[in-house]
């Protein structure tokens, strides 16, 4: 499950750098490849925050924090 | 874009009033640090300074590309500048994410003996190299050392999750409001930039009181590493956040001003990329604080 998390968020970034790509060219070229990224990297990231909650529920990912020690 | 010559300002005084604002600023910072009465009042006079040096900076920027004194170059000079400043965003959040990793993997395991540590645990008795780490040294006597466990942790499923679907949402809001330009669909720009604008400061408010929670809780800056790596990445993502808000609220601005159209609209392409960044890092922050 972590390998598919860590997977999910690596695509994540490489859209978000692929819509900066699209930013410095500029132009209408850029700017299309711009928003198609950036459209790309939020729904990517909804379905990630779905899926976390998803495999929370399922018990297939357990989250990282330890009751109170007090 | 009327004028072939690149646009050089002559004789702008912004410059030296930035100098003077930023040394007020840490002449100030430090003399707070060392409990110096003068030194708070300083410290915001320097603040001020900045802030009526980016007020005043970016209107005159403003002002020339509305102007239309820059040519393609200039356009062109803009993007570079965003993507330098986007790359030491990057580069200062891949330090602090690099700082919690080598705790995790590394360090923290070392202490508690792993690799060829094996004597570790024999000079620090009694330390358990857990993650979050909540056992950690709190003084050293004559009979060594003692160990506190004085913090609760965060709840993962409650404001953190919040937090994240609330900062989700203003992504999915600004991806609206960046194809209602596109589109010249003024109304609905407006509509959706107001949305980003309050899910933004939502998320701050929760951020506040989250703070709250933790620190009531046991958990500061203090508190070891885990404190100490929680509230560097959270705080400087809250203060990215900030700094967000306040940015797409001159964008919004400067749309009802109709300084954009559909071609032509890089200052809100610059920070709805700048949004979508800060979204990334605390989607980051999301799954490696509270998660894996």
């Amino acid at each position: 499950m972590d390998f598919i998390v860590l997977a999910i968020v690596l695509v994540i970034l490489i859209s978000l750098g692929s819509a900066l790509i699209g930013m410095l060219r500029g132009g209408k070229e850029g700017s299309d490849k711009m928003f198609k990224a950036l459209r790309m990297r939020i729904s990517l990231s909804v379905f990630l925050f779905i899926l976390l909650m998803f495999a929370s529920f399922m018990g297939w990912i357990e989250p990282n924090y330890i009751l109170p020690t007090q | 874009m009327s004028n072939e010559k690149y646009y050089v300002p002559h004789g702008t005084y912004w410059p030296i009033i930035g100098s003077i604002g930023i040394s007020t600023l840490f002449v100030g910072f430090a003399n707070q640090m060392h409990d110096v009465s003068w030194g708070w009042p300083v410290m915001v006079l320097g603040f001020a300074i900045i802030a009526f040096m980016m007020f005043g900076w970016l209107g005159t920027v403003v002002n020339e590309s509305v102007g239309g004194i820059y040519n393609a170059q200039v356009d062109k000079s803009f993007r570079w500048g965003m993507s330098w400043f986007i790359f030491s965003e990057v580069m200062f959040f891949a330090a602090f994410f690099g700082a919690l990793l080598y705790a995790r993997v590394l360090s923290v395991p070392w202490l508690g003996g792993a690799d060829n540590n094996i004597f570790t645990p024999e000079l620090w008795e009694g330390f358990k190299a857990t993650w979050p780490l909540i056992s950690t040294p709190s003084e050293v006597g004559q009979n060594g050392v003692t160990w506190s466990t004085n913090f609760k942790l965060v709840d993962t499923w409650g404001l953190p999750a919040i937090n994240t679907a609330l900062l989700l949402t203003s992504g999915v809001t600004i991806t609206y409001a960046h194809h209602a330009l596109r589109a010249g669909h003024r109304n609905a720009l407006i509509a959706w930039m107001l949305a980003t604008i309050a899910l933004g400061v939502v998320f701050l408010g929760f951020q506040i009181t989250e703070y709250g929670h933790a620190y009531h809780d046991g958990l500061k800056l203090t508190s070891g590493i885990y404190g100490s790596t929680f509230y560097l990445l959270t705080g400087f993502h809250g203060f990215h956040v900030t700094v967000g808000v306040i940015m797409l609220t001159v964008i919004l601005y400067r749309i009802q001003k109709g300084h954009f159209d559909s071609d032509n609209h890089f200052a809100f392409e610059g920070v709805a990329w700048y949004w979508h960044f800060v979204d990334v890092v605390w989607l980051g922050l999301f799954i490696f604080v509270y998660w894996l």
